[in-house]
């Protein structure tokens, strides 16, 4: 369905089930406006810049944040608990790894749409198409490339499919030439893309 | 067996589109199809898992044809009738 | 209980086609892959998905070599996966 008539349709239709819902005791009068305040007074994208900045700026924290998100994000304020529960956060890094090679890491839901969406918002669309999902895991440098991010082939992918219960966020490399900014203004610097993967910062 | 909802290798899907300052939901009723999927879990009527496999259960043509949220709202439709909240009736009369 | 399976243990997915849902994709079944860490322990979704109550089980962050998914590709593709549906991969 698409277009406005179907929209007023369906929108009809949401509101006849909540109101039958409220009629028998499953909903409280007022609930659904008050979650969708809640929402979207929640999660944004910022949560994760502020994150990132704070890894760039502090490698004990970093440090921690790779290996235990969940933990760490609560020194910044920051919790994976306010959705239906709290979920595990499995941040990974973009580098130089252990082993001399540089990693770029994506993140996908090739099932559904998992995404830390009581962190970072609703994912965008585009994450959520099946165009995305099914692609990304076959040819991720093909997809990157589409997104405007050339990758040298030097640069180990790996991609992680959020397929359980754990919801993963990227670590992007801190940019060249930004020694002199402060760590409100590095947050600047982070797109979601870059907290997915899709964009390099 | 495998179900509509898993994708991952499949190709000849559309191009990926990107959408320039997308809004959080396109429609009021996007945002109240994903509060009441949330009031519903928390409430216990039933759980994410029921939620996932009720939209795989979709006619794959009708599922094609959905939405993100579309989707959505069908599966919380079929899950209130299979677990005897209304029946399929009381749930489609608007 | 002890984990089955400890960080860089070789394991093959479950290859059976399972009508109900599952979180086994499609692309990753009968194939060997890598236990990264272990990623918390949570009830089966398959289980949960049937409104059943399930023990938690252990839940693994498992890489595989896209060219072992997909008979190409120079990446690896890490995918979070039950206990369920590994057995362990004798070299």
């Amino acid at each position: 369905m698409s277009g406005e008539h179907a929209s007023s349709t369906i929108s009809a239709e949401v509101r006849h089930v909540e109101s039958l819902l409220e009629a028998r005791g499953l909903l409280e009068p007022g609930e659904i406006d008050t979650r969708i305040d809640e929402f979207l007074a929640g999660g944004s994208p910022a949560n994760g810049a502020r994150i990132v900045a704070r890894a760039w700026t502090d490698p004990g924290f970093a440090e921690r944040l790779l290996a235990d998100a969940n933990a760490a994000i609560r020194e910044v304020g920051l919790s994976m608990a306010g959705g239906i529960q709290e979920q595990r956060l499995k941040v990974v890094a973009n580098g130089v790894g252990a082993d001399g090679t540089e990693e770029h890491h994506v993140v996908v839901c090739t099932l559904c749409s998992c995404y830390p969406i009581a962190l970072l918002g609703p994912s965008p669309s585009w994450y959520k198409s099946e165009a995305y999902r099914s692609r990304v895991v076959r040819d991720p440098r093909g997809v990157l490339r589409e997104f405007g991010l050339v990758l040298p082939d030097s640069v180990a992918i790996s991609v992680w499919d959020a397929s359980a219960e754990s919801r993963y966020m990227v670590l992007p490399r801190r940019p060249d030439g930004t020694d002199g900014l402060s760590e409100e203004q590095l947050a600047g610097l982070v797109t979601r893309k870059g907290l997915i993967g899709t964009a390099a910062v | 067996m495998s179900r509509m909802n898993d994708v991952g290798g499949m190709s000849g899907f559309a191009p990926i589109v990107e959408e320039p300052d997308e809004p959080r939901f396109h429609a009021d009723w996007e945002a109240h199809v994903f509060a009441l999927n949330a009031a519903l879990v928390r409430r216990g009527v039933y759980n994410l898992d029921e939620f996932r496999d009720a939209q795989e259960r979709l006619p794959v043509r009708e599922y094609l044809a959905a939405s993100y949220y579309e989707r959505w709202f069908a599966a919380i439709r079929m899950l209130l009738a299979e677990k005897g909240v209304a029946t399929a009736e009381e749930l489609t009369h608007g | 209980m002890a984990d089955r399976f400890a960080p860089g243990d070789r394991v093959r997915t479950r290859s059976v086609d399972v009508a109900g849902h599952t979180r086994l994709p499609g692309y990753a079944r009968g194939a060997v892959g890598t236990v990264v860490e272990l990623a918390g322990r949570h009830p089966l979704a398959d289980e949960r998905a049937r409104g059943r109550d399930a023990e938690p089980h252990a839940v693994y962050h498992v890489r595989f070599a896209a060219a072992d998914l997909f008979g190409a590709g120079d990446h690896s593709v890490v995918v979070e996966l039950w206990e369920d549906y590994l057995v362990e991969e004798r070299a």
